[in-house]
């Protein structure tokens, strides 16, 4: 959508060829805008960048405020590949993120879509009330959480990290704006040819919506992925940790390396990189649903 | 006849669409919650809990960390969300700029501190704002300070690292939102207001923000609700402390160390979770007010 | 239509299915599970001690889980303990002595009495002492806290100071050679992170004395020791001896870089230091100074933790018989784990052994593990009670004002109300 905008600005450069010195000003004001936003995308990277440097530094040199490149990046690895079961922690952190992913996906944005598509006294009342509920921090339910967990004998299971969080009010939220933005006529079409609703759905809605579920994996995932307190909590022994909490309980250690622990924190954050740019072009567009 | 029943299907229908969802809330959300408001009228430590009415609310009153949590919550709130919404705003609007170049180079540079991992960007702040770390030498550099600044032990820098740390990392979150429904506004209404003579700021004060004052509503909302329950930094910043001096103790530490650090009490700790459930009821009332009255006059 | 149906009904058995699978396998019955908290000291110690264990009981399996830090296991240990749910704790869990009363207390019979089955008269009491409650005792004791003054004899000599003089001193005569050091190298005396209190708490037991009265009452305005240790850890920062840090990886980073001169610290940190072969030879250990208060010794301790079996264990008596034999009466264990990880255990007859002996050439060739030995000997023994998280968190909230100078007789006020009303 960006693209399409862009095009048909180019298309037609209005106003533009206005009298010298507005031309002046705007060169002007022109610099000073690229330059802010130089600034802004500068300190946005700039720490990604001190990471991947902080890779291939000795834990000594990180110490010393090193920031240029060192040679240590194969010493700190093997320490991490040798410390860390890391294909069995990666399998953990991806299964729980994916599966994660998938449901909340599905659960919320059927709510979303309910919420929007079949309004009623009742169930915008209880929409008000799911949106309160937002602002109850966590560690306030956790205890009752873990005994309902307990009780269910799930401690321990990946079904105890996923389940709990898969309705989640702010995918909710969002499903219903964005699907405000869905072209009601299509709905009817869909009728008018004899779909039932759940296929309307299924067959009309997620692939019309794809954007606005783009841009949800990209949110959801990142939380799946870097939740930290829950899985914590429940996942006990350590065949099945994720990477985020590996990389916790790496930066405590009585002998830090900071290397090795920097090498783990880059790849604990490649997925989520990864997902984001593949999404990308999507998520933009699939944010601009939502607020319409 | 027929059409009551189709009302009737449509109105079944549409409870099925949100059961499964309402069910799952049901269970791991609201059974918590009520356990929890439960608990916020027991007293005591560990497992001898006896009920005490509202000793728990009189408990806060007279409760001095629980005064500073608070304090420094609004205090995060007060100063962070603004800050973080007008640079939101701004960087929208020049991103904008159909005739800019490199926005795509831009929007993905500047939205990708929040794709970073909560743990790899406290490892990293930490370093980052160490004594001698990258942040104190490079003001060093350019003569801005003589002194390395003692940042996490000293507590107004302390606040300041921590209000840098979380807009570093949601302003591009935020910005995405603002360039979307900028995208949405029809850029006629602007041609014609530059045709008008109207200036820039005008234009962004009297077009731009009314047209976005839905969504700039839906931020505030969702960042208060962040700030109010702001653990995640301050916790990995502080190593749990909120220190120093508790300048950096926010309400949702405070209610973990209630329940997991001290002698747990956790009949408080639950009282101290709805002052927060309180205060965001109060803070959304009040902007969704704010809202409203700007739309009518 | 109905193809479709059928396909999504075959999905939906399939994702049923798939949930089966998603239960991670447990623990088996007969194992015995460990958490501790760092693979490099006390996880690699139990490692140890569990290789040993299995040698004797071949049909034993021990499993140490290492991979989560103290704090996280904490929040573990406590939620589950509140929920009431044991299936997802241990059987025997690594706890730190200072915040043991604080479990024993709040969750009485979530631990098994160890007093019972292993002689506790074979440990250092003041170890024992920690985990004693109504009579019984309920750890293993692991690890000493004792304290030493690490410093580099390196800075010391290029400030005209020899290893003697830092023998039987005053922690105001630290801040006079301090200063000295401070003149000629540059390099601050040691670093402090204001959100740590523990060289305020090793000051004050030093003299006996800790946050409680025995009654467990609070003992802050009147407490001479902790009075005089808040005056010299300002001292510090007023003579301008302090690197200010933040956080373990910080503090730990400044001394072994060589950033400060000395770090006052329990015995615990040694591998952390040792860990920087290069420095070999530039370190030395002396005794911590004292408090110039009455009945302060120059020893004390710092952290330190100990085994707990947990009652909810399915294993306590392969739990209990594993610490009895090995780390209740292995002594060359103990040369093992003194030697590989630079634990220093509790068992009293340990340190007759070899390797308690030995001198080490990291410290300048000194019998640094004989002195430890020494001066933990001379430990004067505390009560933790149960509130000291409570009472360091008031005592945390004082300090910028303490450091700038600020009126002591007001601090330990508000460091006594504030604890007051925690306490309730």
């Amino acid at each position: 959508m960006t693209d399409t905008t862009m095009a048909s600005a180019a298309a037609k450069p209005v106003a533009r060829t206005s009298i010298l010195p507005g031309n002046f000003w705007g060169l002007v004001r022109r610099s000073i805008v690229y330059l802010l936003l130089s600034i802004a995308a500068f300190i946005s990277v700039f720490p990604f960048f001190w990471m991947i440097v902080g890779t291939t530094n000795t834990s000594a040199d990180i110490i010393k405020g090193k920031a240029s490149f060192g040679g240590a990046f194969m010493q700190n690895a093997t320490t991490f590949f040798t410390q860390v079961d890391a294909l069995r922690v990666f399998w953990n952190s991806a299964f729980i993120a994916v599966v994660g992913t998938v449901l909340t996906l599905a659960i919320s944005s059927l709510a979303g879509y309910g919420f929007e598509m079949f309004r009623s006294r009742v169930r915008e009342r209880i929409f008000g009330l799911l949106l309160l509920l937002l602002s109850i921090p966590f560690a306030a339910m956790m205890v009752p959480l873990f005994v309902m967990i307990a009780q269910a004998k799930l401690v321990n299971t990946y079904v105890a990290v996923i389940v709990p969080t898969v309705a989640s009010i702010f995918i909710i939220f969002y499903f219903r704006q964005a699907t405000k933005a869905f072209p009601s006529e299509l709905r009817d079409a869909a009728k008018i040819d004899g779909l039932k609703e759940w296929q309307i759905f299924l067959y009309v809605y997620m692939p019309v919506m794809r954007s606005t579920y783009a841009a949800a994996t990209i949110i959801v995932f990142m939380a799946n992925w870097n939740n930290y307190l829950w899985p914590l909590i429940v996942l006990q022994t350590a065949e099945n940790k994720t990477i985020t909490l590996i990389v916790s309980a790496l930066t405590s250690a009585y002998v830090p390396d900071y290397g090795m622990t920097l090498f783990a924190t880059v790849l604990a954050t490649l997925p989520t990189l990864i997902i984001f740019f593949l999404l990308q072009r999507r998520f933009v567009e699939g944010m601009l649903g939502a607020v319409k | 006849m027929a059409q009551a029943r189709l009302a009737r299907r449509e109105h079944l229908t549409g409870w099925a669409f949100i059961a499964p969802a309402l069910i799952l809330l049901g269970l791991f959300m609201i059974y918590p919650i009520i356990w929890s408001l439960w608990m916020s009228f027991q007293v005591g430590k560990g497992m001898n809990l006896s009920f005490g009415g509202f000793a728990n609310i009189e408990r806060l009153t007279k409760d001095p960390v629980f005064l500073r949590a608070l304090g420094n919550t609004f205090t995060f709130f007060i100063v962070q969300v603004p800050i973080m919404i007008v640079l939101a705003l701004l960087l929208a609007v020049a991103l904008n700029d159909a005739t800019l170049r490199f926005r795509g180079l831009f929007r993905t540079a500047i939205f990708l501190p929040c794709v970073c991992s909560l743990i790899a960007y406290s490892t990293l702040f930490k370093s980052m704002f160490a004594n001698d770390g990258v942040v104190n030498q490079a003001l060093m550099a350019l003569h801005i300070i003589g002194a390395p600044i003692a940042w996490f032990s000293d507590p107004f820098w302390a606040k300041v690292v921590i209000i840098l740390a979380i807009t570093w990392r949601w302003t591009g979150y935020n910005m995405i939102f603002y360039l979307a429904a900028l995208q949405n506004i029809d850029r006629s209404i602007y041609e014609a207001a530059r045709i008008d003579g109207v200036p820039a700021w005008a234009r962004f004060r009297y077009l731009t923000i009314p047209m976005l004052k839905p969504v700039i509503l839906f931020t505030t909302v969702i960042s208060t609700i962040g700030t109010l329950q702001l653990f995640d930094e301050v916790y990995n910043f502080t190593a749990g402390n909120g220190g120093p001096s508790d300048s950096t103790l926010t309400l949702s530490l405070y209610i973990y160390n209630l329940t997991f650090k001290f002698m747990p009490s956790f009949g408080y700790s639950a009282t101290v979770s709805w002052v927060i459930v309180v205060v965001v009821g109060i803070l959304s009332l009040i902007q969704f007010l704010i809202a409203r009255d700007r739309r009518s006059s | 239509m109905n193809r479709i149906v059928s396909r999504h009904g075959r999905m939906l058995g399939l994702a049923l299915a798939g949930i089966s699978f998603l239960s991670v396998t447990a623990a088996s019955a007969g194992d015995v599970t460990v958490w501790a908290w760092d693979p490099n000291f006390n996880g690699a110690t139990m490692k140890e001690a569990a290789s040993r264990y299995a040698a004797i009981n071949p049909d034993a399996n021990i499993i140490v889980d290492d991979s989560a830090s103290q704090d996280d296991i904490r929040a573990k240990l406590q939620t589950q303990l509140l929920a009431g749910s044991t299936d997802g704790l241990p059987d025997i869990v690594l706890i730190q002595d200072d915040v043991a009363q604080k479990y024993l207390q709040s969750f009485p019979g979530a631990f098994e009495p160890l007093s019972d089955s292993i002689d506790m008269s074979v440990f250092a009491q003041y170890k024992v002492a920690a985990a004693t409650l109504d009579g019984k005792s309920y750890s293993l004791p692991f690890d000493s806290g004792v304290t030493g003054l690490f410093y580099r004899s390196d800075m010391l000599a290029e400030a005209g100071f020899t290893p003697a003089d830092l023998e039987n001193i005053t922690w105001d005569r630290l801040v006079e050679i301090g200063t000295e050091v401070k003149a000629k190298t540059g390099k601050p005396l040691l670093d402090l992170d204001l959100n740590d209190t523990g060289l305020i708490r090793m000051m004050m037991q030093s003299a006996g004395a800790w946050y409680f009265n025995e009654d467990g009452s609070l003992n802050i305005v009147d407490n001479a020791p902790l009075k005089k240790a808040l005056e010299t850890y300002a001292k510090f920062y007023q003579a301008d001896l302090v690197k200010p840090v933040s956080g373990w990886a910080e503090y730990t980073g400044a001394f072994t870089s060589g950033e400060v001169a000395m770090v006052p610290v329990g015995v615990w940190i040694t591998g952390t230091i040792k860990a920087n072969a290069d420095q070999s030879g530039l370190w030395g250990v002396a005794p911590i100074p004292r408090l110039d208060v009455e009945g302060s010794v120059n020893a004390s301790n710092q952290g330190g933790s100990s085994w707990y079996v947990l009652a909810s264990s399915d294993n306590k008596e392969e739990a209990i018989d594993f610490l009895k034999t090995v780390w209740g009466g292995d002594v060359d264990f103990y040369q093992k784990i003194l030697t590989a990880q630079g634990a220093v255990g509790s068992l009293l007859a340990a340190r007759d052994g070899e390797a308690y002996q030995a001198t080490d050439e990291f410290f300048g060739g000194a019998p640094v593990w004989q002195n430890f030995s020494t001066w933990l000997s001379q430990i004067p023994s505390v009560d933790y009670g149960t509130f000291t998280a409570e009472v360091d968190s008031a005592v945390q909230a004082q300090l910028p004002t303490i450091i700038e100078g600020g009126d002591l007789t007001a601090a330990l006020q508000a460091i006594s109300d504030q604890a007051q009303q925690q306490m309730q």
